[in-house]
């Protein structure tokens, strides 16, 4: 186990190495730069500028000098704002980590449980009606959804501000967030569980006098919670760090946009922090997901 | 079992809502300041506003965008300020003088000006800042400003404050007729130099200093929290100069540049004003009287590349036909009513209308000493359509047409016209390529992202491509330099008039020599007469094609007065007062 961890993390600093260079040398092969504007600032500005980040360096010696930076901890102020990048990141990601959150939750309870009723009621009224349900919320795109809601109960029933300095209400965002994920996680869970439910372990602990109940929860859910586990891992990574269309519907300051806009603006800093945050969480929620198998099914073996 | 079935799902549904219930209420934690998290100005004294996303810099010296001006000139104030009538007023200044030679101006300072915190604002506040905001280390983008200014024998900006700290004296290499345009700029806004030299990395990094809520000022409203992306709350400043026609307690910003969501958060009544909506909700909400129109001293404008090689094998003049040529056949009136469609008003100079000759009278207008070209129009193109000339001009160039005045097959134009993303850009593209279209020529529409446009427009990597340029500064010189970048500046010089020029381009040394002739002229009367021969020499070569004056407008609720918005876009919110 812990040879197997070591092994795996190896790798996984070694990911987050190439994925860093590949960024590092293709953004700065994109056409345009962080201090192109529409009034153009003059030669003697634009020359402190690029000296002050290094731009005039060749871009294999900026390469080093930003990774020896990063190895320092640093990861250097934003070449548009002049803020703090990690501070930027954190801050950004705390506000995205908290919606996506409350949103995962949501989708795991609420997913586990219609999946669960959809696979114990196979074919009957429950079962049909939230199958129906799933597939139009895994078809209705979330800005449509957002947009809906936005429009119900900001515009139309005035129960929720648009936005609001002092009470931001994150209901709306987190039902638009979660309504995916929870879609599919409810197709996941009854599809698993109706496999499960058929094997002989089931027919086994039913027919030793073992509760329905204690078979669902005992046998049946736990062993129908692998595929989920292996959803949930990158659906986590993705949903923490932002959407970029519920942030911008509902004017949240949550990391998703700072993808978008860094490369918008060739913010080269904020591409390669955003890049190596999201590389670091995406390659730590997988190592976790995998560490969980072993937890839920011990027959997984870590080779 | 099916009771424990139904009472799982109860429990589970309870759980669910629990979460739900946790998703609201509590303001998130990146809010930078100590601020309350409950409002204590009621909502009469709060004024709310969206102008755009978040800003990149507050402060002045580094701010270059419309609505970064609008939120320096509700927090910091200058020697000078705007009024309600679009005037240049005293505002820290209380007096002016100005020297014989128009070179020298001295400013006396108001008494007891106080910074935000309380301590005492002076001249060397003044003279600090400007002296920082020249210095390239600051690398603000609107230094070149402070060209305006003599150096002194250190080559700083010759700006000297007097030993009491009551007095500024600047002194000028040549006249300006707009200087206290200039100091109304936010760029001439004053700093506190302790309050910018307390951020560690203020030497590297200049605007850290105000880079998050809490940081010194010396306007109307001072930054209380900002939750970065998302909301600014501003409070009234107790010690702001003016602070007693101050009627508001807070000054509140949403930071969106998404227009479905501007406009929805002003109709859900959570804004007071908004300055962009959707384009095709403008029809709807022009009705209303809540919509209000302001001039700016801006233009859209398309370019040529006059190194382009559309133009090879043509002499220069044939060039400059070609291009003229495409100024006639566009419909401008039909662009500001159909795509526009806030009455903006077609152009057909580059110097926009209402802009001052920097001699006591408007530019644009025929009198004794000049007449444009376009007498009856006042300008150099009509606002309708004349095929007959075009045509004319491009049998000028060597082109042959038909006898329904259509291109011969043997001598097509293709022009590819490079825009970046935007639906107004596009829609001003198709209307053009349709415009074109009635003499035979063809169009292609290149759309760019924003950073791969300018990079491609900038390097000449186009035939004709969408420009647009708002004024700094009212005066004609302005938009005159843009084409006459100082030595070693790529500047803005888009058409690429006098850079590596082909053969078929325009000679453009003599224009370059006539801007500096200009800029160091004395009498304002030659000066004007010599803007309008730059302006003549400009539009000569075609490589520029006005379309419509700019204007802008922005929606506020009719509980609100008070407000205003100067010819370059600066909104003025410290006056508002809300019934």
């Amino acid at each position: 186990m812990a040879k197997y961890v070591v092994k795996r993390i190896i790798l996984a600093i070694a990911s987050v190495f190439i994925i860093c260079a590949i960024t590092f040398f293709a953004m700065n092969a994109i056409p345009g730069g962080p201090f192109n504007k529409e009034k153009a600032a003059s030669a003697a500005v634009q020359a402190v500028l690029e000296e002050r980040f290094h731009l005039n360096e060749p871009v294999g010696k900026q390469f080093f000098i930003y990774m020896g930076n990063l190895l320092h901890g640093d990861f250097g102020v934003s070449m548009k704002t002049g803020r703090d990048i990690w501070k930027t990141i954190s801050e950004s990601f705390a506000v995205s980590a908290h919606i996506g959150l409350m949103a995962m939750a949501i989708a795991l309870v609420i997913g586990l449980v219609l999946g669960s009723i959809a696979a114990l009621w196979r074919n009957k009224f429950p079962d049909r009606i939230i199958v129906f349900m799933a597939t139009l919320a895994t078809a209705v795109p979330s800005f449509v959804l957002a947009s809906l809601l936005l429009l119900i109960f900001c515009i139309r029933l005035k129960l929720i501000p648009v936005w609001s300095t002092y009470n931001p209400n994150y209901v709306l965002p987190v039902i638009s967030l979660s309504l995916y994920p929870m879609a599919y996680i409810t197709r996941l869970t009854k599809t698993s569980m109706l496999d499960v439910l058929g094997q002989d372990y089931v027919r086994t602990a039913r027919a030793k006098g073992v509760s329905w109940i204690n078979v669902i929860f005992k046998h049946a859910l736990r062993n129908a919670l692998i595929p989920v586990i292996t959803y949930v891992g990158p659906m986590t990574a993705s949903i923490l760090t932002g959407s970029l269309v519920i942030e911008t519907i509902f004017t949240i300051g949550g990391l998703g946009s700072k993808f978008v806009d860094s490369i918008s603006n060739r913010d080269y800093p904020m591409i390669m922090g955003t890049t190596i945050f999201l590389a670091v969480l995406m390659v730590g929620i997988n190592l976790i997901s995998d560490l969980i198998y072993k937890l839920v099914d011990p027959r997984i073996k870590f080779e | 079992m099916k009771m424990k079935k139904l009472m799982a799902l109860f429990l589970a549904g309870a759980m669910s809502m629990s979460l739900l219930a946790g998703c609201g209420g509590k303001s998130n934690e990146t809010a930078t300041s100590g601020a309350s998290q409950e409002s204590a100005a009621s909502a009469d004294n709060v004024f709310s506003a969206c102008l755009a996303s978040e800003p990149d810099h507050l402060d002045p010296a580094l701010n270059s965008s419309m609505d970064g001006g609008t939120l320096a000139a509700n927090s910091f104030v200058g020697l000078y300020t705007y009024n309600k009538e679009g005037e240049v007023v005293p505002a820290l200044a209380e007096s002016c003088e100005e020297s014989e030679d128009k070179l020298t101006y001295t400013f006396t300072l108001k008494d007891g000006l106080k910074w935000s915190d309380g301590s005492d604002l002076t001249a060397k506040d003044f003279e600090y800042s400007w002296k920082r905001a020249a210095d390239p280390n600051t690398a603000a983008d609107y230094a070149y400003l402070l060209d305006v200014f003599a150096k002194d024998a250190d080559g700083n900006i010759n700006v000297k404050a007097s030993d009491d700290g009551k007095t500024l004296t600047a002194v000028l290499h040549s006249p300006c007729s707009y200087f206290m345009s200039l100091v109304a700029f936010p760029i001439f806004m004053p700093v506190k130099q302790e309050a910018v030299e307390s951020a560690s990395d203020w030497q590297t990094n200049p605007g850290s200093w105000a880079s998050e809520a809490g940081f010194v000022s010396n306007g109307a409203f001072t930054l209380q929290e900002w939750k970065h992306n998302e909301s600014m709350v501003y409070v009234k400043n107790p010690y702001f100069y003016d602070a007693d026609n101050v009627k508001l307690d807070e000054l509140h910003y949403m930071l969106s540049s998404d227009h479905t969501a501007m406009l929805a958060a002003y109709d859900a009544g959570n804004l007071d004003l908004i300055d962009d909506a959707p384009t095709d909700e403008l029809s709807r909400l022009k009705e209303t009287d809540e919509f209000h129109i302001v001039d700016q001293l801006g233009l859209y404008y398309i370019a040529f590349n006059v190194n382009s090689s559309l133009f090879e094998g043509k002499t220069p003049e044939q060039a400059c036909a070609m291009r003229k040529a495409i100024g006639y056949l566009i419909d401008r009136q039909t662009i500001v009513d159909n795509i526009g469609q806030i009455g903006e008003i077609p152009a057909n100079t580059f110097i926009p209308v209402k802009m001052s000759d920097g001699n006591g009278g408007e530019f644009r207008t025929n009198d004794d000493a000049y007449t444009y070209p376009d007498k009856d129009a006042v300008g150099y193109y009509p606002i309708g359509v004349n095929i007959e000339k075009a045509v004319e001009l491009l049998k000028e160039a060597g082109y042959k047409f038909d006898d329904n005045n259509m291109l011969d097959a043997s001598n097509p134009i293709h022009l590819n016209y490079l825009i970046n993303d935007s639906t107004k850009h596009v829609a001003i593209a198709q209307q053009i390529q349709q415009d074109v279209a009635q003499i035979g020529i063809t169009m292609d529409v290149q759309t760019e992202d924003w950073q791969t446009f300018l990079n491609d427009r900038k390097n000449g990597n186009f035939d004709v491509a969408r420009e647009g340029w708002v004024a700094d500064y009212d005066d004609p010189i302005n938009m005159l330099e843009i084409f006459a970048p100082a030595e070693g500046d790529s500047g803005n010089d888009d058409p690429q008039l006098g850079v590596n020029p082909k053969e078929y381009a325009p000679e453009w040394s003599a224009y370059r020599t006539l801007i500096e002739e200009i800029k160091s002229e004395k009498d304002m009367t030659v000066r004007e007469a010599k803007m309008h021969e730059a302006e003549d020499m400009l539009m000569d070569t075609g490589a520029v094609i006005p379309i419509n004056y700019q204007g802008e407008y922005y929606l506020l609720k009719s509980n609100v007065s008070g407000d205003y918005t100067n010819v370059f876009g600066f909104k003025y919110f410290m006056y508002v007062t809300k019934n």
